[in-house]
């Protein structure tokens, strides 16, 4: 074959190749971007902090709260059993197999909602699925499960399951947040240790 | 010449993600995005506030240069002729923090420069409690 025509076949080819490449292969959104817009404007992203705190006090498998505040503010309180990766660190492969998972809905908080929403959008155009934004952050947090009282004369059972489920997360938020550092994993395992107990079951 | 027509095609393409990831989150970890209303009545150069929401309220700020594009439609072929054809910043504004920031991600990864999130608060982020630890938790005896 004449060699002029070998390399107009190559020169083809690798153009194609080229053409149908994504811009930037490792940092660029691979979502289209009228799916992303499309998805980012559903309320479905959202989990309200009743909701979170129903996962929590059940000890949910198939949820991972993720924390994108500093690591020094996440020293200070957090939600128990949530991971901490701040926000700038994002990108870090280290996450790979934290933002990878299909089954584990991925719950993103910051202090309120602008960083929770930075990284769904970027982690959702990236390709990422199962992301979620708990609604409000850790304002709303602090604000309804924290400090909300039931105001009223008569609770219906509605009412009861609400604030019975705000209060065991208020005590199990303030405990785990008030132990040292060192103690802090040893808390769920106490929790279950205690409940296995009432429930007449062995460990 | 197919193959020309194919790269031309990809090239033009307003609906393709150019722009590195990176750039967002330096762009927004330091909150450099972010105008407040004190700041754009002393904005000097050319803009267009974009108003995400459905409706239109009755604010107690007046924008001079004001176009009402929903979220929703912010990629529509109209709309995207008049982020195309604005000189100067593109700042977007809505109720919450969340939708402004959702269309501050995908425009910037489109590769739009100079948006800014109209937003009161200079730091949204600030967490506004205070965390009270109490002194007497202490973990079960038996599990320790």
């Amino acid at each position: 074959m004449d060699a002029r025509i070998k390399y107009s076949v190559l020169l083809v080819g690798i153009g194609i190749i080229i053409a149908f490449l994504p811009f930037n292969t490792a940092e660029t959104f691979r979502v289209k971007s009228n799916i992303l817009l499309s998805r980012s404007a559903s309320e479905d992203i959202y989990y309200s902090v009743d909701q979170v705190a129903r996962m929590m006090n059940n000890e949910d498998s198939t949820v991972q709260i993720i924390d994108l505040r500093s690591t020094t503010q996440f020293k200070e309180c957090n939600i128990p059993s949530s991971v901490n990766i701040p926000y700038p660190d994002l990108l870090n492969p280290i996450w790979e197999g934290t933002f990878n998972q299909r089954k584990i809905k991925k719950i993103f908080y910051g202090n309120d909602d602008q960083t929770s929403t930075y990284s769904w959008t970027i982690l959702t155009g990236l390709g990422y699925q199962n992301n979620f934004i708990l609604k409000g952050g850790l304002n709303e947090w602090f604000k309804t499960i924290l400090y909300s009282k039931f105001n009223g004369i008569k609770i219906s059972p509605v009412e009861n399951a609400l604030f019975e489920n705000r209060y065991n997360a208020r005590k199990t938020f303030t405990q785990i947040n008030s132990l040292p550092d060192s103690l802090k994993t040893k808390f769920f395992s106490s929790k279950r240790l205690k409940q296995s107990k009432l429930d007449g079951g062995c460990e | 010449m197919a193959l020309l027509i194919l790269v031309i095609i990809r090239i033009s393409d307003k609906n393709i993600f150019r722009e590195p990831v990176r750039k967002a989150i330096e762009a927004t970890q330091s909150n450099g995005n972010l105008i407040t209303p004190d700041q754009l009545k002393l904005l000097s150069g050319s803009y267009l506030v974009i108003d995400l929401r459905r409706i239109a309220a009755n604010d107690s700020i007046q924008f001079q240069h004001r176009k009402q594009i929903p979220f929703e439609k912010i990629l529509d072929r109209d709309n995207r002729d008049v982020l195309d054809q604005t000189k100067g910043d593109l700042i977007l504004f809505s109720d919450d923090a969340a939708t402004a920031s959702k269309a501050w991600v995908i425009l910037n990864q489109l590769g739009y420069k100079n948006l800014l999130i109209l937003t009161s608060n200079a730091n949204p982020e600030e967490l506004k409690y205070k965390f009270q630890p109490d002194t007497t938790a202490r973990l079960e005896q038996d599990s320790i």
